[in-house]
């Protein structure tokens, strides 16, 4: 007891040990709190799903966006850069849809009625059937449609689109995208990649993310008064290299730079201060951002990794955030709500960013708001990342294949896993 | 009677009730055209996203922490016995402290902003760091006032001057991590964790024990009574030390990071009543039979109102952390009823309750006005009262009528309540609360300006109220 009381008195009149004794107690909290749940937690590094690390770090990267093409940005570019031994590429046919090729390349079209989808990183491409010296694509567009004519019982004369598929010279190409520019084509079951070995790490996940029918796109450069213009034509000229693409004429981001920039985008404008990023372990969260349907799997640590800066959020005067990209996935409702969110949404008490368009300068853009500019493209493909990304496409949970099952979950049907 | 030089001081002081004054002004003006009338002055710079980090740094960095390093720059020297360590590496320090920080500050609105809240100061403005500038300020003073006291003349340490060395680590510590150690960690969830981590520490091992080491000087000092218990000090001080560093992940509560963790910063959370409760017992009990002194001195009543502040504050901290609890008031106006109850309730309190008697001292001169001060007390908590109770009353009914999403059985049932009770409509009911801590600012505001009226007035003014010719301030 007494030798308690003596270690108290030093300790009253000994600076020293005060400072080593009020540093030991804090560094034990560093250890419990900051660096024991990195080593324990695997959630907290590593992604969602494999859909989520190939849309990151493969798909991102390799769609190009631009709104310079037309005279109000209302006819977004999305191109597709496509390169050798790297993006998959699929050639699928449909009723209505139907590929010829010259022998050589058969194999890789996966024809009507079959389920297995055939990929491959080769590049190559489709285009109008054209007539060279090695195989007659025109000719053997026209047999294919005579025959599929002739055989169609039903005496309907359908309108075939027959392409022919091609090997184009060189390594990389630039190919019209035909997505929403957010959600990209995936395939995890039935699906073969034709290549002689293994060319990326990432074509041996369990689904990868690939292109289908890839066209080659074509621009027209013309004069609009004084001014030089452009807009696509498959009648034109290609795009010569990545450089030109992202020059200052035509003016391409990625989404992998806009995604970026969005959230450069969000952090400056100090979004967070408003909205959260969080969907909570909480009924009122789950239904809030759910749709009619299907309740929203709450958030998890997975879908923050490849955030430089997380914003899930200490208040919530806006709406939450963390399933956006569902919620509201339309470009115009986004165009017409930061343009005047009261206007959107009544009784919003949102500011406006106009400073994310441009205004027209002609004062005569078909479009009811500013043209937007790259900080709401930018801040746009940032918010769509935001619910989409959890699972893919074909686990979506708004499709009702929600993997955690929230709904039983909070029916109270099952009892979640950590609880 | 010992001459301490005072210059230090008053170089943080200063600036410091200036920049309050300041910074209420851009509170009061996000109060209204973010939420009475919102987005009334609209544009790129003037929306409240660009405009709370100015209002945030402003009283907690330009005002709160500026005024407790002026105010220990006056205690420390007097309890050690000896003359603050180096003058001159004081004055270094201010001029590093407000070249960092105010280019940093004024540059929020044009979007230079780390992004993480209440680390928002910017690496680089231009050519110019405000964060390595205010590091810079910050790490002279704690050698300054560490040489202090470990060259001071009485061996026994009074209970300021542990909770002000625990501080000069503390503060370090968190400073680094917040504002340098985030980009080394993984992105994503370490980051945010590691965030709340700071967060909560700037309110728990920074201004608070800079704001307890100061009241534990100015309540006996102002009072003329011995501090109840040295003993109960010492519980105080070192139950803190062991439980505040572990609560920071009570600010996700419900959110993506694993249950343990959070368990672990409710049951840490839930101790804080220990020590807060040490404290406000000691300076409750130094007062008793005295309390005619609360009538008497500006400065005993800003003190103590600031103790029970400080004592709702830690009582409300500790059940807001439980989970049903959190459930209800997270993310509502309850949130910042209750951070502007800590930083303006109880430090900011505790702060002004400290600058009254000190200015006397400083100024060599007795203050200018005793009716003016009372009057900034009275209109400072009338402003105090409304802006809290609208905020605790107006967060805590939006976020029942979130919870009401949650009542049913059936995802149908769940989904109907949400049908009958759109978010919007859950924002629309909040307006007159919004509306009520708009006018509670105004008070605020107005109580600052006479504040500050009357420090200027003590500081430039000759000692007699008679007197109608200004003289130099007495160095």
């Amino acid at each position: 007891m007494s030798n308690d009381n003596k270690f108290l008195y030093k300790l009253d009149k000994s600076a020293v040990l005060t400072a080593i004794g009020a540093f030991l107690l804090f560094f034990c909290a560093v250890v419990a709190t900051l660096i024991a749940p990195q080593l324990v937690e695997s959630s907290w590094v590593n992604p969602t799903s494999p859909y989520q690390q190939q849309m990151y770090e493969v798909a991102d990267a390799h769609l190009y966006v631009s709104n310079q093409g037309t005279d109000d940005a209302k006819d977004l570019q999305l191109v597709y850069h496509l390169k050798q031994g790297f993006t998959l590429h699929a050639f699928t046919e449909n009723e209505l849809v139907r590929i010829v090729a010259p022998p050589d390349l058969e194999r890789y079209i996966t024809r009507f009625g079959e389920s297995n989808l055939k990929l491959t990183s080769d590049l190559l491409l489709l285009r109008r059937p054209e007539k060279s010296d090695t195989f007659d694509a025109v000719a053997s567009a026209e047999n294919l449609k005579r025959g599929l004519q002739q055989s169609s019982g039903s005496g309907l004369k359908l309108d075939y689109q027959i392409y022919e598929l091609y090997r184009p010279p060189g390594n990389e190409v630039f190919s019209v995208a035909r997505t929403d520019g957010v959600i990209e084509d995936w395939v995890d079951e039935e699906y073969t990649i034709l290549d002689p070995e293994v060319r990326q790490s990432w074509h041996a996940d369990p689904g990868v993310v690939y292109v289908s029918n890839p066209v080659e796109y074509r621009v027209r450069n013309f004069m609009f008064g004084t001014d030089e213009a452009w807009e696509a034509d498959s009648d034109g000229v290609p795009i010569a290299s990545l450089e030109e693409l992202q020059g200052p004429k035509y003016g391409f981001l990625s989404r992998k730079e806009l995604v970026e920039l969005g959230e450069d985008v969000y952090r400056e404008e100090g979004c967070v201060y408003c909205h959260t990023d969080q969907t909570r372990t909480l009924i009122q969260d789950v239904v809030l951002n759910g749709s009619d349907s299907e309740p929203a799997p709450p958030s998890t640590a997975s879908e923050y990794v490849y955030n430089r800066v997380s914003f899930p959020g200490t208040r919530r005067i806006g709406p939450d955030l963390s399933r956006v990209g569902v919620k509201r996935p339309s470009r115009d409702w986004h165009k017409a709500h930061f343009w005047s969110p009261k206007t959107e949404s009544p009784g919003s008490i949102m500011p406006r960013f106009q400073h994310f368009f441009d205004d027209d300068p002609r004062g005569t853009s078909r479009s009811p708001v500013g043209v937007p500019n790259y900080r709401f493209e930018a801040i746009y493909q940032y918010l769509m990342t935001k619910g989409t990304r959890i699972t893919a496409p074909t686990r979506a949970w708004w499709l009702g294949k929600d993997p955690v099952d929230t709904k039983a979950v909070i029916e109270g049907r099952v009892v979640p896993d950590g609880v | 009677m010992k001459q301490y030089n005072d210059l230090p001081s008053k170089l943080m002081l200063y600036p410091a009730i200036l920049f309050m004054v300041i910074g209420m002004l851009v509170g009061v003006y996000i109060a209204f055209n973010a939420f009475v009338i919102p987005d009334y002055f609209s544009g790129e710079y003037m929306h409240f996203g660009r405009v709370r980090p100015m209002h945030v740094h402003h009283v907690a960095l330009l005002w709160l922490l500026s005024a407790n390093i002026g105010l220990l720059y006056f205690v420390v020297p007097r309890l050690c016995g000896v003359p603050l360590w180096s003058s001159k590496m004081a004055y270094f320090s201010a001029g590093f402290w407000w070249a960092g920080l105010v280019p940093g500050v004024y540059a929020f609105p044009f979007g230079y902003t780390s992004g993480w809240e209440y680390a928002e100061l910017a690496m680089w403005v231009g050519i110019w760091s405000p964060k390595l500038l205010f590091t810079v300020g910050w790490v002279l003073f704690v050698v300054n006032i560490f040489a202090t006291i470990f060259s001071r003349k009485y061996q026994q340490m009074y209970v300021s001057l542990w909770y002000t060395m625990g501080t000069m680590i503390w503060t370090t510590f968190t400073v680094l991590l917040g504002f340098y150690g985030l980009d080394f960690l993984p992105g994503g969830i370490s980051r945010v964790n590691a965030g709340f981590f700071y967060v909560h520490n700037l309110v728990g091992l920074v201004f608070t024990p800079m704001g307890v080491a100061t009241s534990y000087y100015f309540i006996p000092k102002v009072s003329r009574l011995p501090l109840y218990s040295h003993r109960l000090s010492m519980v105080g001080f070192w139950s803190i030390a062991f439980v505040y560093p572990w609560v920071g992940a009570h600010h996700i509560i419900h959110g993506p990071v694993p249950q343990w963790l959070q368990t672990i910063s409710i049951i840490f959370s839930v101790w804080l009543i220990i020590p807060v409760w040490a404290v406000v017992t000691n300076f409750f009990a130094t007062l008793k039979g005295h309390w005619n002194k609360y009538s008497e001195s500006v400065s005993i009543r800003f003190l103590m109102m600031g103790n029970v502040f400080y004592l709702l504050t830690t009582l409300q901290g500790s059940m807001q952390a439980l989970r049903n609890v959190n459930e209800i008031t997270s993310k509502t106006d309850w949130i910042p009823g209750h951070a502007h109850m800590a930083l303006l309730g109880t430090f900011t309190y505790f702060a002004i309750g400290g600058i009254y008697h000190v200015i006397q001292v400083i100024t060599g001169k007795p203050l200018w006005s005793k009716s003016l001060a009372s009057w900034h007390f009275t209109l400072t908590l009338i402003g105090s009262m409304l802006f809290f109770m609208s905020l605790f009353v107006g967060g805590y009914l939006q976020g029942l009528q979130w919870a009401s999403w949650a009542s049913g059985a059936s995802y149908l049932e769940f989904q109907r309540a949400l049908a009958t009770l759109p978010y919007l409509d859950t924002v629309a009911d909040v307006w007159v609360w919004w509306l009520i801590r708009g006018i509670g600012g105004v008070f605020l505001l107005f109580a600052a300006l006479l504040f500050a009226i009357n420090v200027f007035n003590t500081i430039v003014l000759k000692a007699s109220d008679e007197s109608n010719t200004p003289e130099p301030t007495a160095a």
